[in-house]
């Protein structure tokens, strides 16, 4: 049985696409056969970050449309087996896409065994969004510590709460995590950002992890490689603990103490 | 299919909601209209309602038609008009089923009725008389919400109380028209005794509200005192003044 999950915000910019990148190629590597699908039609990101973006030959708009198969469309990974992606595309606007297409492709990759659909959310609440959203079994709320973001991700629970498949047909609700992204334990304690601890307060939903913002992150994205597989960054083990957590394990949260610098980091920075 | 009538008579106990008119002037009840709906648009609409014409039904000079007009304008469904004499002008004029006033009304307040029955039969019972229960809902259950309203969901408790076992998150709205109880932090607005019953309370255990209102009559953020936001507090009505205060 395959499970969808969402990976969405509201805001954008708080890595959304790094996180359905690491989470999909992390569930990969425990063996899962695993798609991700990049739902921000018009604004094609997840193939960079992947690393996959000069084998884009076919995008979900041609399979919604029927004009490519599934087979055509998926790119399989280079780096890790049972990862495929399934690209956005360039040229078109996401009124591309509609629930009955969308379902037909979901249903094609329950078909071929997938354990696991990941759902790159666009930005917003619009009709992107709510498509990204409309068929999840879990969620995973991205946020940064800050206001905006958090308000935004309280908006987009609601939705999820009332306009994915499973709130419409009266089933068990979508489960929800939240993924804390872009954490600097520095900048809490200097009162320049939300705590843990806040961001939980004002969501109440179950913590799934804590990614501290980390040099690593942007390095990789550059590099076209998702950040899990660097296992020296914080980052990169931080998004490891998600999935553990993700999968039923029990793990302590991690990078959420304020590093002390040293007497020559202070000196020189 | 035997022992099954196609149709079947039967009484019924309904809440509604009446609206009572206070005026003759079509502009002042279009703009009281108006502010009532913007209050919270979307709940009003296609909202069925008993139009109560007992203050104005001896002014030959209302204009019933006019006035259906403008409730259908604010997309209020007119199913009925209550007055005390059914053959007062209005009664007579207005293009809807009449109804007595009564009922209900009646044994709550027989002082009222009594004097009533006492005085001139003709004479019209002044407003002071009806406008005591302005509302007469039968109370309908609590609504009960066991999630965490989030930013930007509204929830209504139609005729009752609202009850929120979580969160109340900013943006999010909930509206009652009797009591709202709170038990996780209130963050979000409250409006209760949104049909106008001015007896209705928010209670919650951490005030940290956006905007609280009891039958109309509001306060943002701003104005709440300082030392009870997230403090467990009651908001009332004491005459036209909202009262805020701890819950000790």
């Amino acid at each position: 049985m395959s499970k969808i999950i969402v990976v969405t915000s509201g805001k954008g910019g708080v890595g959304k696409t790094t996180t359905s990148a690491s989470i999909a190629t992390g569930l990969a590597q425990r063996g899962f056969k695993t798609c991700v699908i990049d739902f921000d039609v018009g604004l094609r990101n997840l193939d960079l970050i992947m690393g996959c973006e000069r084998r884009v030959v076919y995008d979900l708009v041609n399979l919604v449309n029927q004009e490519a198969s599934l087979q055509q469309t998926l790119i399989k990974d280079k780096r890790v087996d049972n990862l495929y992606i399934l690209p956005a595309s360039q040229t078109r606007d996401k009124d591309a896409l509609t629930i009955e297409g969308v379902a037909r492709v979901i249903h094609k990759l329950k078909q071929n065994e997938f354990d696991y659909i990941i759902c790159d959310s666009p930005a917003g609440i619009e009709k992107g969004a709510k498509m990204a959203l409309y068929f999840a079994d879990e969620a995973i709320i991205t946020t940064n510590p800050e206001v905006s973001s958090v308000r935004d991700s309280d908006r987009i629970l609601g939705i999820l709460q009332s306009e994915s498949r499973r709130a419409k047909m009266d089933e068990e609700p979508v489960k929800e995590h939240l993924l804390i992204t872009r954490y600097n334990p520095n900048r809490v304690q200097e009162g320049q950002m939300l705590s843990v601890d806040d961001i939980v307060d004002l969501l109440a939903i179950p913590l799934l992890g804590i990614i501290p913002e980390s040099q690593a992150v942007l390095e990789a994205s550059n590099a076209g490689k998702p950040v899990i597989l660097d296992d020296e960054s914080n980052a990169g083990q931080a998004y490891n603990d998600a999935i553990a957590r993700l999968l039923g394990e029990e793990r302590p949260h991690r990078f959420m103490e304020a590093q002390k610098k040293g007497f020559l980091k202070r000196l020189f920075g | 299919m035997s022992g099954q009538a196609a149709v079947e008579l039967k009484g019924g106990m309904y809440t509604l909601l009446s609206l009572q008119i206070h005026s003759i002037e079509a502009d002042a009840i279009e703009l009281a209209l108006k502010n009532k709906v913007q209050q919270a648009p979307g709940f009003f609409k296609e909202t069925p309602i008993v139009i109560d014409l007992s203050p104005v039904e001896h002014m030959p000079e209302l204009d019933t038609d006019k006035l259906l007009q403008l409730v259908k304008d604010y997309n209020l469904v007119a199913i009925a008009a209550r007055v005390n004499d059914k053959s007062s002008p209005a009664a007579c004029s207005i293009k809807l089923p009449v109804l007595d006033a009564g009922g209900p009304r009646a044994d709550k307040s027989a002082d009222t009725a009594e004097q009533d029955k006492d005085g001139a039969k003709d004479t019209p019972a002044t407003p002071e008389l009806t406008s005591g229960g302005v509302i007469d809902m039968p109370v309908a259950g609590p609504t009960i919400v066991t999630r965490p309203v989030r930013s930007g969901q509204q929830v209504y408790a139609q005729g009752g109380e609202l009850v929120v076992l979580g969160q109340a998150g900013p943006g999010a709205e909930l509206i009652a028209d009797s009591n709202i109880h709170v038990y996780g932090p209130l963050r979000g607005r409250a409006l209760c005794g949104v049909t106008g019953n001015t007896d209705a309370r928010i209670f919650c255990r951490s005030l940290e509200a956006e905007l609280v209102s009891v039958a109309g009559n509001y306060k943002p953020l701003e104005e709440i005192p300082a030392d009870l936001k997230g403090k467990p507090a009651q908001i009332w009505l004491d005459g036209d003044r909202l009262v805020i205060e701890a819950l000790k």
